[in-house]
């Protein structure tokens, strides 16, 4: 009886909900700096705005050479801005990329890759067409107008700005202590009741200081056929765990098991959740595992077509929204700001896999590598501590495949993460992985370091062996 | 000197963009789809006034006022449907059976116990509300086709409940908010109730919800990985269309006073369900526009605009109607919304193709 309820609490409503408000205090503290800097840079702009009224009654002081070289910049930023947008080469989003970028006065053309090759033509056009400027502003002429007090009031105004900067700057620093403090100060209540009701509950099983993951006795069986037969293995904190063997050797249906896609048939899985407990994953249904601290990839891309990229990510953070069902109908306030809390935190990680500029994008059209790492990017959406990647590598060429090695490993030490993957590509297993598991029919191999697991003559037989029939 | 330029010039270079621009607020109010929405409805209720109170004659017939109440009326449905087919990739057939949750919620409530319309939403949602969780439990279990003849058999069950219970029902004129609501005065419930419909919904489509349904209409197994419950939002989606389609009933009995279960092609028959995906199609199944576009299509075609072409029958607007469905899902697979779309985009074009024609290509 005690332990029905001990277990009835253990995953109640009333733990899931004292917890969601941690994570999302822990959020508001993170978003914190920059939502105060926005907020001041406006007030800083509402200043330039005005002196720049001031200014505009007096009239302008210009040299002749400033003044040509930014009609050539205006003359050819119009060039780039009208030629670019519209023209046929470009698709919709190419073209809008580029516009932010000229607009912002980056580098336009380090954002598409190849773009040599496609706009080659464009690109000659817009050298003939600077040449042509150049030629126009060699012959014309622009008086220098008296500017004495034109300087005089802009100096003063240059002074005021720096003034008016430093108070805000000051405000704004007060403001965001007052506020850090205050965040902080909810951010320990919200431990501390989190730490009442989990202090009720017993701990049942626990786990070696440095293990995960301990997968036991695990079996699943459809039917007679036995997918997966007694496996056991533990997945160490921080590491890249690899799961290889042939194909239908089960390793899909031990992810599946894991996060709950299947109901196994025996066995337990014992994990480590992101809140520092031991559970048993059989405990929980599968749109709970999320949750618990195990996101997952899958091995065809599985993200909602219709929508833009940051809006992907943002699938992926569903239940860390507090609001219901009214308030999204109804579109209350409240709503906009956790939005814009979560988009900040979606924009983050989209900077993290350097994919910020797509952000806005639908996701239909994108190429197939940015795809895989947007989904990886989702993964990371929910504050896992244990991603679970299936066949990261399918249908990436090779500079691709090195490319998402690099990124595996900085995302273990960014986040802290632990990885598990499963992979065909040999060359990925054995350079990005700490530890490898070699099963076949459903049993254990071998478990080592990617040396081990070379050199091991069961693994061979039963893999390599069937690569060199083919 | 160049206006553009002289920005260059003041105390920090560029001047920066504020938002607290009294004309950039209007702006950005004016492009909000609420606002949009709420300007359609005003348009409506002005043709009808214009139909139903002569103020200038012969403008627009007298017809129109009751063929717009009905088209608006069957476009919640279409709008709940849209929800449930275009954003949650369910289906079903059985809007017809459940227009009548609302017809008999009007036909009792305010003609046998003489309360107020506003009661006869309520229960119209609640009781909605009971049989669409009903609904929803059991798309769970079952996918596809299979739940779309379930939904059928649903809709005929509810039919002939409706026939024993009371076949032939009406109601009389009746007050509401103070005034005395006639037949030809039933479009100004219908607009306000379609507008407030067409927000409600707009927010849910823009909503973490609507982002989770189609997250689920995309794939499950994503969805589940990703948090989202099955059963959550499989029976959010059919409870909101079954409500919507309660709604559509309420507004349907308000316009029309009068409805027969027994009949073949009355409210709750087959092929309203029918017809409401056919508008749905017509129409583009992921949009609000679309949904009224399609719904006006098929029920308010041929009594407004084509009411004078004496030659268009029942039967001919069926065989048309059915036609526009075929070439539809052939070549606009995204419905009429998708055709708009296209054409402003080579609107766009052409104006681009003038203006490099008149200035050439390189100096425009």
């Amino acid at each position: 009886m005690v332990k029905i309820l001990d277990k009835l609490l253990a995953h109640s409503g009333k733990l899931t909900k004292a917890r969601q408000n941690y994570d999302w205090i822990k959020e508001e503290l993170l978003g914190l700096e920059e939502r105060i800097n926005t907020k001041k840079q406006v007030e800083l702009d509402r200043f330039v705005v005005r002196a720049n009224k001031q200014l505009a009654k007096l009239g302008y002081t210009i040299d002749k050479s400033e003044y040509v070289n930014a009609l050539i910049e205006e003359k050819l930023q119009r060039f780039d801005v009208k030629n670019y947008m519209n023209h046929r080469a470009l698709n919709h989003g190419d073209a809008k990329a580029i516009f932010k970028a000229i607009k912002a006065g980056n580098d336009w053309q380090s954002i598409l890759p190849g773009h040599n090759e496609k706009y080659k033509k464009l690109i000659e056009k817009r050298a003939n067409y600077a040449s042509k400027v150049n030629e126009l502003s060699n012959n014309s002429t622009v008086e220098k107008v008296d500017s004495s007090a034109y300087d005089r009031l802009k100096n003063q105004l240059l002074a005021e700005y720096e003034a008016f900067k430093a108070t805000v700057d000051k405000k704004y620093e007060g403001i965001f202590q007052k506020e850090k403090a205050r965040l902080e100060n909810k951010l320990t209540k919200a431990e501390e009741k989190i730490n009442l009701i989990k202090s009720k509950v017993k701990v049942e099983k626990t786990l070696e200081p440095d293990v995960l993951l301990e997968v036991k006795n695990l079996k699943m069986y459809f039917g007679g056929l036995k997918a997966v037969d007694d496996l056991s293995f533990n997945v160490k904190k921080g590491e890249i765990f690899g799961l290889i063997g042939p194909n239908g050797a089960g390793k899909t249906t031990v992810f599946n098991c894991i996060t709950r896609f299947y109901d196994a048939t025996g066995g337990d899985m014992y994990f480590e959740n992101k809140y520092g407990e031991v559970v048993n994953m059989r405990d929980f249904k599968v749109h709970d595992v999320l949750l618990q601290g195990i996101s997952r990839t899958f091995q065809n891309i599985e993200l909602v077509k219709e929508v833009s990229v940051l809006e992907n990510l943002l699938v992926a953070a569903t239940r860390t929204y507090r609001s219901g069902f009214a308030v999204h109908a109804l579109g209350l306030p409240s709503l906009k700001k956790e939005e814009k809390m979560l988009r900040q935190k979606a924009m983050r990680i989209l900077k993290f896999m350097q994919i910020e500029q797509y952000a806005g994008w639908i996701a239909m059209g994108l190429p197939y590598g940015i795809l895989k790492k947007v989904e990886i990017a989702r993964a990371l959406m929910a504050d896992a501590n244990l991603i679970i990647m299936d066949e990261p590598a399918a249908g990436l060429n090779d500079v691709e495949t090195i490319e998402l090695t690099e990124i595996i490993r900085k995302i273990r030490d960014t986040f802290g993460v632990t990885i598990l993957l499963v992979e065909h590509d040999m060359k990925l297993v054995m350079s990005v992985c700490d530890n490898i598991c070699a099963i076949s029919f459903g049993q254990l191999l071998a478990i080592g370091t990617p040396e081990e697991i070379q050199s091991n003559k069961a693994v061979q037989e039963a893999y390599l062996g069937v690569e060199e029939d083919e | 000197m160049n206006k553009r330029l002289s920005e260059k010039y003041t105390l920090l270079g560029s001047n920066p963009k504020t938002k607290n621009n009294l004309l950039e607020g209007v702006k950005s109010f004016a492009k909000s789809p609420s606002i949009h929405f709420l300007l359609f409805g005003l348009i409506i209720v002005l043709i009808a006034y214009l139909a139903v109170e002569k103020t200038f004659p012969n403008i627009i017939p007298y017809s129109w006022a009751s063929a717009l109440s009905v088209t608006m009326a069957y476009s919640v449905a279409s709008i709940g449907f849209c929800l449930l087919m275009g954003y949650s990739g369910l289906a079903s057939l059985g809007t017809g059976g459940f227009i009548g949750i609302g017809t008999y919620a009007v036909y009792y409530i305010i003609n046998v116990s003489g309360l107020s319309l506003w009661l006869a939403i309520l229960v119209a949602i609640a009781v909605a509300i009971i049989i669409g969780a009903i609904v929803g439990f059991i798309s769970l279990r079952i996918e596809g086709i299979y739940l779309v003849i379930l939904t059928l058999g649903l809709s005929e069950i509810l039919r002939n409940l409706y026939v024993v219970i009371e076949d032939s029902i009406k109601i009389k004129n009746f007050e509401f908010v103070g005034f005395l609501f006639k037949r030809q005065h039933a479009i100004y419930i219908v607009m306000g109730l379609l507008v407030i419909v067409m927000i409600i919904t707009h927010n849910i489509i823009n909503s973490p919800t609507g982002r989770a349904m189609l997250a689920m209409k995309n794939s499950t197994a994503a969805a589940q990985a990703m948090g989202i419950s099955l059963i959550k939002y499989r029976l959010l989606a059919f409870i909101i269309c079954t409500v919507y389609a309660a709604l559509s009933g309420v507004l349907l009995m308000v316009t029309l006073r009068s409805a027969r279960a027994s009949e073949g092609t009355g409210f709750y028959a087959l092929i309203t369900s029918l017809n409401i995906l056919a508008a749905v199609i017509i129409g583009g199944y992921k949009s609000i526009w679309g949904a009224i576009f399609g719904t006006f299509v098929l029920y308010g075609l041929k009594t407004t605009i084509l009411s004078n072409i004496d030659f268009l029958s029942d039967e001919l607007m069926v065989f048309i109607s059915g036609i526009l469905v075929i070439v539809i899902v052939m070549f606009y697979p995204g419905g009429l919304a998708q055709l708009i779309g296209g054409l402003k985009y080579k609107i766009k074009k052409f104006a681009l193709k003038l203006r490099e024609a008149k200035y050439g290509k390189d100096l425009g």
